[in-house]
C-alpha cells in the first residue's frame, strides 16, 4: 500500500478523484509561486533521427495541453521542426524520435551528442525503441544507396525510458513529460510517484531493442499467460491482430514492429501498486494540465 | 488477505425490475439493466458486450448502441470474449465519446492499465465512461465448452439455453428442459491456463462489479466501487431500475464471496510462486512487476 | 566575387535539409541549392517482395505530416496495378480523411510559420507559444482546428496520424450513423474557426507583403518585391483529392515525367567563405567547410515536361481556380484559402456518405504485374506513387512525393532573395523532407523512365 499512502499524503486527501484533482492543481500552483516559474521548468528537446515526425505531431496533438505543458513545466530548448535552435544544447530530457542510420556520420554524432547533453533520454515511438519500419530497410535507393543499416537508438546509447507505439499516443507522451517533471523538480513524494509510474518504461528500455507481434507469442501465449482480453488487438496501429477463438492471431506480414501490443498487454507488465491507484494518478496528471 | 474484495463504497444484493431483461439474463440482469439505463440517460453512447458469434455459445464482442442490441448479448458465455479488442474502434468508426464496457476482472485490469499507459490507445482513456466488471473464477477456451457440453454433459451445444457455475458445479440447461450438472473437478483441466495467475475474483477495478455469488438465485451481488459507479448506481436505483436488499440480509452473503476470493487468490499465488522454479534453474515469466 | 554561405540544418519544417547559397556582394542569392540531408530509408526498395497490403502501411510512415497522402496514394497505386475499383462509400471516406488531414496540416504550418511574421501594426514577430494575448487565443484556435481535423481523421481513417482503416480494395469499416453525425458537427464547428483563422492569416500575410524590411538577428534585411518568384511551371491533378491510372481521363501523365539525378542538377564541391555567427540560432556553417550538394543531396530531381515544377496549394489554385499571386506571399495566401475549401469538400462528402453502404470491393484481384499509379493531392502537393503488383506481392514501387518536386523549384525561387530570407522562401513550400527520397532513375542516354516502365 506504499503508493496509496504516498498519494493521499501528496494530495492531503484520499478518496474521490475529483478531490485529488484540485489537490494536484494546488500542489503545482503553490510550487510555482514559491519558486520563480521559469527556474521551475525542466528543459526538453526533441531530437529527430530517422523518423517520420509523426511522433512530434503526436506530442502536438495534446492540443491545449501542449500549451499548458510549455507554460508551466517544460521549456522546449531544441527541436528543428518547432524552434530555430540549430545545435543540440544541454537539456534535462531529450525526446528522441526515429532510429539511427549508422551509415550517416551526422546521425551517429547526433545521437551520441544527445546522450552527452541530456540527463534523461526518452525513446519516443517504435522507430527509436525498436526500429519499427526501419527494421525492414536494406539500402540501395538513390541518392544515398549506402544508407542501409538503421538501428534503434538503444543499440548505440543507453536509453532511460521507452514509449513504444506508432505513432506513440499524445497521452503517453504527455504522461511521461509530466512524470519527468515530477521526477526532476518534485519533492521526495512526487519523485516516488514518478519513479513508480516510469519504472515499467525504464524496464522496457533495459529489456532490449526488438519488438514484434512475436513478443505476444513468445512472452505471453507461450508462457501460459494470455487470457484473451483483447488489449493487444486494440493497440495495434496496423490492424495486424485479430482474435481467433479468443486468442490473438498476428498477421506477421502486416506487423511493423512498433511494440505497442506487447507493452499494452496486461500480462507483459502489471504493477498493482500503480494500476490500483489509477484514479489518483490520472487525477494528478489531469489536474496538472488544468 | 485483507483486500480480496477490493475497495468499494457499497455492496448490495439486487435485481432488475425489467421483466424483459430478467428473462434471459444470467443472474439479476445487473449488467444489461445498467447499460440500458446509462444509454437512455446519455451516460454512455454505447457499450462493448459479448454478442452472439458464428457458432453456438461462442461470443463475439460487439458495440451495442441500442437496448435491443444489449438484450441480444445477455447471459454468460463461459469462453473468451475479447471485449477490450473493441475499446479503440468504439471511439473510431462507431463514433462513441462515452464508452461502456463489460468484462471479467482481467479485462478491467486491462482497461485501467490502458488508461494509465495508453501505448496504442490514442484518445481512448478519457472516453471510458462506465466499466462494469463481472466476478470470475476462471474462463475456458471455446473447445473446452464444446467438450464439456457435448461429451461430459452429453448435450448438443446448439440446444443449450443456459450455462452456469454455482454451488460447486457446472450446470447445463437445454431448451427442452434437461438439466445436467458436472462436478468442478471435471471442468478444472479444461480451464484457460492464463487464468491460473489471476489474482482478482470480483473485478476490483471496475466502476461497478457484479456476480451471482453471495446472493440468492435470480439475484446478484453488486459492489459499487468508486465515485463514478456510485453516481450511476444511485441514479439507476432512484429511477426504479433495481430492487435491492442489504447484502447483510441475504444468504449466503459476503462471507461466501470472501471465501471464494481467498481461495482463488491463494491458489493462483501458489501457481505464480511455482512458476519461479518451474524449470531446472529456469523460471517462467512473472507478469506482475 | 560571389561567396558561398551554408545554412544547415534549416528549421521549422519537417525533416533535415540544408541550404547552400552562392551570393553576390550585397548578399543576394545568385544561385541556391536546397537539399535534403535526411538519411534515405529506402522504402521503395524495401517494398519489393512485400505484400500489397503492407507496403502502403510502411509508406505511410515515411512522413507523419502527410501520412494520409502516402497511405492513400500507396493503396490506390496498388489498386491501380491490380485493376480494382472500390465502392463509392469507401471513396467518400477517403475524401473525408484527405480533407481532415489537410486542415490539420495547414493549421500545423500556421504554427511553424508564425515566428517569421509580424503582428500587424507592430514590430514584434509572433511566438505562437507565447501565453500573451491575442497570440494565445490564436494558438488555441489553431490547436482546436487541428483537433477537429485529427478527430475526423481518426473516425474515418481509424488513426489520426497513420490511418489504419484504409486497405487495398476499400476500407476495413464504414462508420456508424452516430460517427457520421459526429463528423458533421465537428466539420461545422471547424468551418467557422477555419474561416476566422484564414482571415487572420491573410491579414498577417498582406501586412508582410507591404513591409520593406524584415529583421534578422538585429539586421534590417530589405525584402525584394519578388521574393520567391520563379519561372517554373505548376503541377496539380485535382483541387482536393487526386487521380489514378484507372480513371477514364487520368489527370497525370507518366510520359511527361522524367528525372535527373542530383549529380546533373545541383552545384558541385565548394568551400564556405561567408560565415555569419549571428544568424539565429547558432550561426551559419563555419567558413572553410567543404560542401557538395551534388553528393550530399538525398533526393532525385523529378521533372514534368522537362522542367522542375511547383506543387502544392498554389499549384492547385493556379490550375483549377485562376489564382495568380506569385512568390512566397502568394504561396502562403493560397494555403490559407484551402482552409475553408477543405471543410466544404468534407461536408459535401459527408452529405453523400451512406453509413450502411459496403466499403470493400467484392473482388480483389491479386495483380499480374501491370504498372499502376495514383496521384494524391497531399497538403504540400501532388504525391504520385507507382506500383507493379503480381500475385499480391509488390514487384516495383516508387514514390514521387511533393517535397521532392518542390526541392529544385524552390532552389530556383531563391535567386534574387537576400540570403538571410532564404529560409523564409523555403518555409513557404511547407516542406516535409523525410519522405522526399526516392529512386526512379533514368539511364544514361536519358530515355524517359515512362517508356522503360511501360515496356
Ligand atoms: C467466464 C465467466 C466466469 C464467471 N464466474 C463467476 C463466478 O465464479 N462467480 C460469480 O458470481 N459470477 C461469475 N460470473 C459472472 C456471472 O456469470 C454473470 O455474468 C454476472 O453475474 C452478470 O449477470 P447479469 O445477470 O447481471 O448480467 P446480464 O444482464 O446477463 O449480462 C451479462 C453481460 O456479460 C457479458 N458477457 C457474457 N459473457 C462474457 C464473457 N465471456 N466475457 C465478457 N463478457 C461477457 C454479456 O455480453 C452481457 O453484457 C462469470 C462470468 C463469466 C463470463
Ligand atoms: S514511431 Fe511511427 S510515428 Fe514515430 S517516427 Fe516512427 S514511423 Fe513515425
Ligand atoms: S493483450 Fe495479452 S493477455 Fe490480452 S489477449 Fe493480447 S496477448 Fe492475451
Ligand atoms: S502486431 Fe501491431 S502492435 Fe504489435 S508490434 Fe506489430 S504492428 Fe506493433
Ligand atoms: S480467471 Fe482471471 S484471467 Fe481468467 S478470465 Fe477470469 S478474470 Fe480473466
Amino acid at each position: 500500500m506504499g503508493l496509496l499512502g504516498l498519494l493521499s499524503k501528496l494530495f492531503h486527501k484520499s478518496g474521490s478523484s475529483a478531490k485529488s484533482d484540485t489537490g494536484a492543481v494546488k500542489m503545482v500552483e503553490s510550487k510555482r509561486k514559491e519558486e520563480k516559474s521559469v527556474a521551475d521548468k525542466i528543459t526538453v528537446g526533441h531530437v529527430h533521427m530517422s523518423g517520420c515526425t509523426g511522433c512530434l505531431v503526436s506530442l502536438a496533438d495534446n492540443y491545449g495541453g501542449l500549451l499548458t505543458i510549455l507554460d508551466r513545466y517544460a521549456d522546449l530548448v531544441y527541436g528543428l521542426t518547432l524552434a530555430d535552435v540549430r545545435h543540440i544544447p544541454k537539456m534535462d530530457v531529450a525526446l528522441v524520435e526515429g532510429s539511427c542510420c549508422i551509415n550517416d556520420k551526422c546521425s551517429v554524432d547526433e545521437i551520441k551528442e544527445t546522450r552527452e547533453k541530456a540527463a534523461v533520454v526518452v525513446a519516443v515511438g517504435g522507430c527509436a525503441c525498436y526500429g519499427n519500419i526501419t527494421r525492414f530497410c536494406r539500402g540501395g535507393q538513390q541518392n544515398q544507396p549506402q544508407h542501409e543499416s538503421f538501428l534503434p537508438i538503444g543499440d548505440l546509447i543507453k536509453v532511460d525510458v521507452y514509449i513504444p507505439g506508432c505513432a506513440p499516443t499524445p497521452q503517453m507522451i504527455r504522461n511521461v513529460c509530466v512524470m519527468a517533471y515530477l521526477l526532476l523538480k518534485g519533492n521526495a513524494e512526487q519523485k516516488a510517484l514518478a519513479t513508480s509510474y516510469l519504472k515499467p518504461l525504464m524496464d522496457l528500455a533495459a529489456k532490449g531493442t526488438e519488438a514484434c507481434f512475436c513478443n505476444l507469442m513468445t512472452e505471453v501465449i507461450n508462457q501460459g499467460l494470455c487470457m484473451g482480453c483483447g488489449s493487444c488487438a486494440a493497440a495495434c496501429p496496423v490492424r495486424a491482430i485479430t482474435h481467433e477463438y479468443g486468442k490473438p492471431q498476428g498477421q506477421r506480414d502486416l506487423c511493423i514492429k512498433c511494440g505497442a501490443c506487447y507493452a499494452q498487454c496486461p500480462r507483459s507488465f502489471y504493477s498493482f501498486d500503480v494500476v490500483n491507484n489509477y484514479e489518483a494518478i490520472l487525477g494528478a496528471i489531469n489536474g496538472a494540465l488544468q | 488477505m485483507a483486500n480480496e474484495l477490493g475497495n468499494y463504497k457499497t455492496c448490495v444484493s439486487a435485481r432488475s425490475t425489467d421483466k424483459e431483461i430478467l428473462k434471459c439474463s444470467q443472474d439479476g440482469g445487473i449488467v444489461t439493466q445498467l447499460f440500458a439505463f446509462a444509454l437512455e440517460e446519455g451516460i454512455i453512447d454505447g457499450a462493448i458486450v459479448a454478442g452472439p458469434g458464428e457458432e453456438p455459445w461462442r461470443p463475439q464482442p460487439m458495440v451495442a448502441m441500442s437496448k435491443d442490441e444489449l438484450l441480444a448479448a445477455r447471459g454468460t458465455k463461459y469462453n473468451i470474449s475479447p471485449n477490450v479488442s473493441f475499446i479503440k474502434e468504439a471511439t473510431r468508426s462507431f463514433g462513441l465519446d462515452k464508452v461502456g464496457i463489460v468484462g471479467t476482472p482481467c479485462q478491467m485490469q486491462a482497461i485501467r492499465k490502458g488508461m494509465l499507459y495508453p501505448f496504442g490507445w490514442r484518445d481512448v482513456p478519457d472516453k471510458i465512461a462506465l466499466a462494469l466488471g463481472i466476478f470470475c473464477m476462471e474462463n475456458f477456451p471455446y473447445q473446452s465448452i464444446v467438450q464439456l457440453v457435448e461429451d461430459h454433459a452429453g448435450q448438443k451445444l446448439e440446444n443449450v439455453s443456459k450455462m452456469n457455475i454455482g454451488k460447486g458445479k457446472f450446470w447445463v440447461y437445454t431448451d427442452r428442459g434437461a438439466v445436467v450438472d458436472l462436478p468442478l473437478k471435471v471442468t478444472h483441466k479444461y480451464e484457460q491456463p492464463g487464468c491460473h495467475v489471476c489474482l482478482d475474483y470480483v473485478a476490483n477495478l471496475a466502476d461497478i462489479s457484479t456476480g451471482s455469488v453471495g446472493s440468492p438465485d435470480g439475484w446478484s451481488t453488486v459492489f459499487v466501487r468508486n465515485a463514478k459507479g456510485e453516481t450511476v448506481w444511485t441514479k439507476a436505483v432512484a429511477a426504479g431500475c433495481f430492487e435491492t436488499k442489504p447484502i447483510e440480509q441475504v444468504k449466503p452473503g459476503l462471507e461466501l464471496v470472501t471465501k471464494l476470493a481467498n481461495e482463488k487468490i491463494t491458489k493462483n499465488q501458489k501457481t505464480i510462486a511455482g512458476r519461479a522454479s518451474f524449470g531446472a534453474g529456469k523460471a517462467l515469466r512473472n507478469p506482475y512487476i | 566575387m560571389s561567396k558561398v554561405v551554408e545554412i544547415s540544418p534549416t528549421t521549422r519544417h519537417e525533416g533535415h535539409s540544408k541550404l547552400v547559397l552562392k551570393v553576390n556582394e550585397e548578399g543576394i542569392v545568385e544561385r541556391g541549392d536546397w537539399c535534403s540531408i535526411t538519411p534515405v530509408r529506402g522504402v521503395e526498395k524495401l517494398a519489393v517482395g512485400k505484400t500489397m497490403e503492407q507496403v502502403p502501411k510502411i509508406a505511410s510512415r515515411v512522413c507523419g505530416i502527410c501520412p494520409i497522402a502516402h497511405t492513400l496514394a500507396g493503396t490506390e497505386a496498388m489498386e491501380a496495378s491490380i485493376g480494382c475499383d472500390i465502392p463509392d462509400d469507401a471513396k467518400l471516406l477517403r475524401i473525408i480523411l484527405q480533407c481532415a488531414n489537410r486542415v490539420h496540416s495547414i493549421a500545423l504550418h500556421n504554427i511553424l510559420i508564425l515566428p517569421d511574421f509580424y503582428l500587424p501594426g507592430t514590430e514584434t514577430k509572433i511566438n505562437p507559444f507565447s501565453p500573451e494575448e491575442p497570440v494565445r487565443s490564436v494558438a488555441k484556435r489553431i490547436q482546436r482546428i487541428r483537433e477537429i481535423g485529427q478527430t475526423i481523421g481518426e473516425i474515418a481513417g481509424g488513426e489520426a496520424i497513420h490511418p489504419s482503416n484504409t486497405r487495398v480494395g476499400g476500407m476495413y469499416l464504414n462508420v456508424s450513423p452516430r460517427a457520421k453525425s459526429k463528423m458533421y458537427d465537428l466539420a461545422k464547428e471547424g468551418l467557422v474557426l477555419a474561416r476566422d483563422q484564414m482571415e487572420l492569416m491573410l491579414a498577417i500575410i498582406k501586412n508582410m507583403q507591404k513591409r520593406d524590411f524584415i529583421d534578422v538577428a538585429g539586421k534590417k534585411i530589405a525584402v525584394p518585391k519578388e521574393l520567391g518568384y520563379h519561372n517554373q511551371g505548376y503541377m496539380a491533378v485535382d483541387p482536393v483529392y487526386g487521380s489514378t491510372s484507372l480513371d477514364e481521363c487520368p489527370r497525370w501523365d507518366l510520359s511527361r515525367f522524367m528525372e535527373t539525378r542530383p549529380w546533373d542538377w545541383y552545384m558541385g564541391e565548394m568551400t564556405v567563405d561567408l560565415e555569419d555567427k549571428s544568424y539565429p540560432v547558432g550561426g551559419t556553417t563555419k567558413a572553410g567547410t567543404v560542401v557538395n550538394p551534388q553528393m550530399e543531396a538525398c533526393t532525385g530531381v523529378p521533372m514534368y515536361d522537362g522542367q522542375p515544377v511547383e506543387v502544392g496549394p498554389r499549384a492547385r489554385l493556379v490550375t483549377f481556380k485562376n489564382f495568380d499571386e506569385k512568390g512566397t506571399w502568394g504561396q502562403h495566401a493560397a494555403r490559407q484559402l484551402e482552409y475553408t475549401d477543405s471543410f466544404y469538400a468534407m461536408i459535401r462528402a459527408l452529405d453523400e456518405l451512406d453509413p450502411s453502404g459496403s466499403v470493400l470491393a467484392d473482388e480483389i484481384p491479386q495483380g499480374d504485374g501491370s504498372l499502376g499509379w495514383a496521384a494524391n493531392e497531399a497538403p504540400r502537393g501532388t504525391d504520385v506513387h507507382l506500383a507493379r503488383v503480381k500475385d499480391g506481392r509488390v514487384q516495383y514501387y516508387s514514390m514521387l512525393v511533393p517535397t521532392t518536386w518542390n526541392f529544385p523549384t524552390c532552389s530556383r525561387a531563391l535567386t534574387g532573395a537576400p540570403w538571410q530570407l532564404a529560409e523564409l522562401v523555403v518555409r513557404g513550400y511547407d516542406p516535409c523532407v523525410s519522405c522526399a527520397t526516392h529512386m526512379i532513375v533514368i539511364d544514361d542516354d536519358k530515355r524517359i523512365v515512362a517508356q522503360k516502365l511501360i515496356q
